[in-house]
């Protein structure tokens, strides 16, 4: 019985992986295609649909777009999230509710929706369809993956008694924010940068609502290809990934460095 | 004015009192404890000192400072958490010096005030390491070094030994009684364990919903228990239920007691009579000393706590216990007709209510 159970459960597995893996694999083979349509594997493989991708005058700006957005999404989180979720957690925790239901919110309000209410409020110049008016878009939108995260770090350690032992030894409220309570939720920091980095920088609604052609993002580009080249489509998509994939790697080497005690204490132990 | 002053403080939480009308005055150098069960209002106490709790009324004096309303990051009290509250991604060094740190002191200075505090509480090598490196007992030492190395004008310390073993516990007792006696730092410490309480302190306030039962020399406060609650948290105490006769003699069912009777309680006065059961000798014959107090009764059962025996012993409906060493138990068996007996002066008469 229990070895068909995990006989069963590696099945499963198996299709799972498949189905998350084939269509990455797919797009991948796609973009370094010469021809694919007739045969089941490409007929020969070339690096021309990149080169067609770095070639347009539009990959590097669209790209720097991306990344601006995304780096302020992350910024905004920082500054404005965590210190707001360390400040109910450790002053008003009756309000803790409300913002646990207003950390849904974004989930609840379509894209769409979203974009268009913020052109229609924040119709006056400099505001109107500005690249400011859309971080502040993504922000709003992204916020829960920071805020989930670090509510469940605070929750993990006990940040009234750790903030209590600061304050007594005479911390100012930042001093103990930027010290005792950030490096003890720090996983919880990164993951929500991480989550919130990858969201904004695939945003395509927002993006095309608010800003549009003044002011493009990857996505942007990534959608006007597939109408013209899937090809070229499919290798900016490949792009798209292994930036992901490189910040995902890049915040976890800086959190890993940032355990590195405790693999010492593995190897003292 | 005494150094560390708590003038008429109350402290509310909704509509409960959690401390009512407290008044203490802390000498300089001396060591006072907080003492009694939980939701005493120990605890908050010790918090409206170290500024973590806004007394509803009265005012905190230190060293002449009011402190009132002063935020507890300017107040310079150090205080020892029972969950030790060390900072688990510094060091054991940068715990100690994070005080320092965070007020400007120069590196140097910090260095060498680390260096000294590791000293003090005997862990002198353990800078380089991480608190969850440490043991129970390590880490509220690092928490003691962090606290004083700030050099605070009073050391609060909340239940610090509530969460150790039992011989650690001891031990770190006796180590912080000695650290402060050295540094002769003014100490208020937290605890509900009375026997250490009696065993450290210089004095010892006794509280209960809210109020101070008795303060005192733990001598006084273990010997002369102003109230039934004093008698009955700390240590053990026989209470007799009686009727004042006169000024010597109490009449406990029909027996006749002799005992100091206080001034202010007159003939029929419903009173109790306090004995500690360290001070009752138990025999398997009628003693014949006309001197002491004698009760007689059937011994209900036997308790073995180590260096000495407890014996309970049903007098006529009520339970009197008698403490007696490993050579006094031996005669003893369940069920035996015994006598009880204690001198006069060992008793102790308080109203009943």
């Amino acid at each position: 019985m229990k070895k068909q159970n995990s006989i069963f459960s590696l099945v499963l597995i198996g299709i799972f992986v498949l189905y998350m893996i084939i269509p990455i694999i797919a797009t991948y083979m796609f973009s370094i295609a010469t021809k694919w349509d007739v045969s089941i594997l490409p007929e020969g493989y070339t690096l021309d649909w990149y080169q067609t991708a770095f070639d347009h005058p539009y990959f590097s700006i669209t790209l720097t777009n991306s990344f601006i957005v995304s780096f302020s999404a992350v910024l905004a989180g920082l500054f404005f999230i965590v210190p707001t979720t360390y400040w109910v957690h450790t002053r008003v925790p009756s309000a803790k509710p409300l913002l646990d239901l207003l950390m849904i919110l974004p989930f609840g309000i379509p894209a769409v929706v979203l974009a268009l209410a913020l052109i229609r409020v924040y119709n006056f110049q400099p505001v109107a369809r500005s690249p400011f008016l859309l971080i502040s878009g993504c922000v709003i939108f992204s916020m829960p993956f920071m805020y989930r995260p670090v509510s469940n770090s605070l929750m993990a350690i006990d940040v009234h008694t750790l903030t209590e032992s600061a304050l007594n030894l005479g911390a100012n409220t930042f001093q103990i924010l930027v010290r005792v309570i950030a490096p003890n939720i720090m996983p919880g920091i990164l993951s929500g940068a991480l989550l919130v980095f990858a969201t904004v920088f695939a945003e395509f609604t927002l993006a095309n609502l608010i800003t549009g052609a003044s002011f493009k993002t990857f996505p942007l580009l990534l959608v006007e290809f597939t109408k013209r080249d899937g090809r070229v489509a499919a290798a900016l998509s490949v792009i798209s990934f292994t930036v992901a994939w490189i910040a995902s790697l890049a915040i976890l080497w800086v959190s890993g460095r940032g355990h590195k005690p405790t693999e010492e204490v593995v190897a003292a132990h | 004015m005494a150094y560390l002053d708590l003038k008429n403080v109350s402290k509310l939480f909704g509509t409960v009192a959690a401390v009512k009308d407290f008044n203490l005055a802390v000498e300089k150098g001396e060591f006072v404890s907080l003492l009694g069960p939980s939701g005493c209002g120990k605890t908050t106490t010790l918090r409206m000192i170290a500024g973590f709790e806004m007394p509803d009324a009265g005012t905190i004096t230190l060293a002449g400072d009011d402190i009132t309303i002063v935020p507890p990051n300017k107040r310079g009290t150090g205080m020892v958490f029972q969950a030790y509250a060390l900072f688990p991604n510094m060091t054991v060094r940068d715990n100690v010096a994070f005080g320092l740190e965070v007020t400007g002191h120069p590196k140097a200075e910090i260095d060498e005030r680390v260096r000294e505090m590791l000293a003090i509480v005997r862990l002198p090598d353990a800078g380089k390491r991480y608190p969850h490196q440490l043991s129970g007992g390590q880490q509220q030492r690092v928490a003691l070094a962090r606290a004083l190395a700030i050099r605070p004008r009073v050391l609060l310390l909340d239940e610090p030994l509530s969460a150790l073993d039992a011989v650690v516990r001891v031990a770190l007792r006796g180590e912080i009684r000695k650290i402060q006696l050295d540094l002769g730092i003014t100490t208020v410490y937290v605890t509900h364990d009375q026997e250490e309480a009696l065993s450290i302190s210089d004095h010892v306030v006794v509280m209960n919903q809210g109020l101070i039962e008795q303060l005192g020399t733990p001598e006084e406060i273990y010997r002369q228990p102003k109230t039934r609650f004093v008698a009955a948290f700390i240590g053990t105490a026989n209470q007799l239920h009686g009727v004042v006769v006169d000024r010597a003699q109490v009449q406990f069912g029909t027996m006749m007691l002799r005992a100091p009777v206080p001034s202010n309680l007159s003939a029929s006065h419903q009173v109790v009579v306090l004995v500690r059961p360290e001070s009752v000798t138990i025999h398997s014959a009628a003693p014949s000393s006309n001197q002491q107090n004698v009760l007689e009764g059937t011994i209900q059962t036997i308790t073995f706590l180590g260096p000495i025996t407890r014996i309970a012993v049903d007098v006529s409906g009520t339970r009197v216990v008698a403490d007696v060493t490993a050579a006094n138990r031996a005669a003893l068996s369940h069920n035996q007709p015994v006598w009880l007996a204690f001198d006069p002066e060992a008793c102790q008469v308080m109203a009943s209510q």
